[in-house]
């Protein structure tokens, strides 16, 4: 496979703050590339870097192998972006979609072409064609933004938690649009949602931000503060329900702690005699196919905050897991990294 | 109090008649006023549209100078007018004083600086998302400045209509400029005082009736483009 885009070295900053620093991340054509992060890691930074709305202050990216800069204007026309918050031109339906269609000079079947689209993300071109913008629904009219960026056929879709905002129909109804492009056409997606369960699942490839950096090991469990420094010179976090974590090292009382999934170790009894300093009785909440490492993420609910754990599919039967049961994690002091 | 109630009854009269004077009046506002209103236009959405999309140095000045000659007095604008176009004046040659011509003048200058403002600041208002929506869709620079004016049509609907509606009721203007000369440069409202003037209220009331229909024909279509520019 052939990456369809490249950053390297990429850098963005606002002011005096580094909002973005990717030293090397590939998006392989045709994949569906899911991106998470908490609020403020850098994921709009880098979708806005990604569709050529924005440019980087330091790094180059190559778009099929060439650099990007000095046809930008070109290349928008290869990569589209789904904001976040339906928002539609002040015209009918069918211009919308047909807009970027005419830009291009596309005029032949444009009503076949905008009637298809229309179709796709599940409209009725009959009763929605000629509606203007204000007669739609919230969820209707992301569904129009969809199929205004669908009907172009870009090579890239970029896709900006496009189901926040709408109800759930009109969520599965984007969801099955945009996998329905891939298939049909080879679109690469770039993918973030906070609908995770739906995401790890058809993702093929998870990249996660923290801090405007990506992780190398996918994505993580965040743990915020208050840390209390204690004397034995570890660092404890009181949960909810009176329980304490602890993990190594020094930070202050409001940084961020990541914890790799894959060493959160899922017990069904109390353990007797073991070396990881943390031993938290929790609640299994969810359990999601993580699709790009076929592994199972299960989500245990403990005291307030909310672990994953990533286990293989042997150990889930092994175990017994199910939604709802009583179990408990082992985790090292040592497996939090500070952000 | 009865020469009130005879007044009105003598406008419904002259309104039903069709009376020559008073109808000639009005169709010389009318005039008047789209001369005006359509050159105002065409020189104030370009202006304004630049003003209001462009970041350009001085644009803070522009804008402050515009606003501030929206206050600008009828009379004054007649007092300007008049100095240049009378014939001792540095356009006198082209005779333009006592004219409907002059007086579109007047009132270019009187609507510019509504239409301008209006039209950038509606402009200006548009959504950041509609920059980002008209890019991802592949929209270049110059299919983005067209779609951006067009997005912004209904609040520049409303510049204009908001600046037909200052032209057509102003008076200074048409009667420094203008002289209120009968069948000529007669308008609704330099009529209206002439009227008032000579104690014939029916006329002036007459007349008056027409310049509110036209009022309120100009707001049902502001407020109407204002539902619809928020939408």
């Amino acid at each position: 496979m052939t990456a369809l885009m490249e950053l390297h070295g990429v850098v963005r900053r606002y002011g005096d703050r580094v909002a973005l620093k990717v030293d090397h991340l590939s998006l392989e054509e045709g994949r569906i590339v899911g991106l998470v992060g908490p609020n403020g890691s850098g994921k709009t930074t880098l979708l806005r870097l990604l569709a050529f709305l924005d440019r980087p202050d330091e790094g180059t990216i190559l778009f099929r192998g060439e650099e990007a800069q000095g046809r930008r204007e070109a290349l928008r026309r290869e990569v589209t972006l789904l904001l976040q918050e339906p928002f539609l031109l002040k015209r009918s339906v069918f211009e919308n979609v047909a807009y970027g269609l005419k830009l291009r000079g596309e005029k032949e079947h444009l009503k076949s072409r905008v009637d298809e689209a229309l179709r796709s993300v599940g409209l009725d071109p009959a009763r929605f064609a000629r509606r203007l913008w204000f007669q739609l629904s919230g969820g209707e009219a992301q569904r129009v933004a969809l199929a205004s960026r669908l009907v172009l056929r870009p090579r890239l879709l970029l896709l900006d938690e496009p189901t926040a905002s709408v109800d759930l129909h009109s969520a599965s109804l984007i969801h099955e649009a945009v996998l329905r492009a891939r298939r049909d056409w080879g679109t690469t997606l770039l993918l973030v949602s906070h609908d995770l369960a739906w995401l790890y699942d058809v993702a093929e490839e998870v990249v996660a931000l923290y801090g405007g950096r990506v992780s190398e090991r996918g994505p993580e469990n965040l743990v915020a503060g208050p840390w209390i420094q204690s004397k034995e010179g570890v660092l404890k976090r009181r949960l909810d329900d009176g329980q304490i974590l602890v993990a190594s090292g020094s930070a202050d009382a409001k940084a961020l702690a990541a914890l790799d999934p894959s060493s959160v170790v899922v017990s069904l009894d109390r353990p007797q005699g073991t070396s990881a300093r943390n031993l938290l009785k929790g609640t299994v909440s969810q359990m999601t196919y993580e699709n790009a490492s076929g592994r199972v993420l299960v989500k245990v609910l403990v005291g307030g905050l909310a672990l994953t754990a990533r286990l293989t599919d042997h150990s889930v039967r092994e175990l017994g897991l199910h939604p709802g049961l009583e179990v408990f994690l082992l985790i090292k002091a040592s497996a939090f990294r500070w952000l | 109090m009865d020469y009130i109630l005879e007044g009105f009854s003598i406008a419904i009269g002259l309104l039903l008649s069709a009376d020559e004077e008073t109808f000639s009046a009005v169709f010389t506002t009318l005039r008047v006023s789209t001369l005006s209103i359509f050159t105002s236009l065409l020189i104030g959405i370009p202006l304004g549209f630049i003003l209001g999309y462009h970041h350009f140095p001085g644009r803070r000045l522009a804008r402050t100078v515009v606003d501030t000659l929206l206050a600008l007095p009828t009379v004054v604008i007649g007092l300007l007018v008049y100095a240049f176009i009378s014939r001792r004046g540095p356009l006198g040659e082209l005779g333009l004083l006592f004219s409907l011509k002059g007086v579109a003048i007047g009132q270019v200058i009187l609507a510019l600086p509504i239409v301008i403002a209006l039209t950038a600041s509606a402009v200006e208002e548009l959504d950041e998302r509609l920059r980002q929506t008209l890019l991802t869709l592949g929209a270049d620079s110059k299919g983005l400045a067209l779609s951006t004016l067009w997005e912004a049509r209904y609040a520049v609907l409303i510049a204009a209509i908001t600046g037909y509606g200052r032209v057509i009721s102003e008076v200074g203007i048409s009667m420094m400029i203008g002289g209120n000369i009968k069948w000529h440069t007669r308008t609704i409202t330099t009529a209206i005082a002439l009227e008032t003037g000579k104690g014939q209220f029916g006329a002036g009331i007459a007349l008056g009736l027409v310049l509110l229909a036209l009022a309120f024909i100009v707001n049902v279509g502001v407020s109407f483009l204002r539902r619809r520019a928020t939408a």
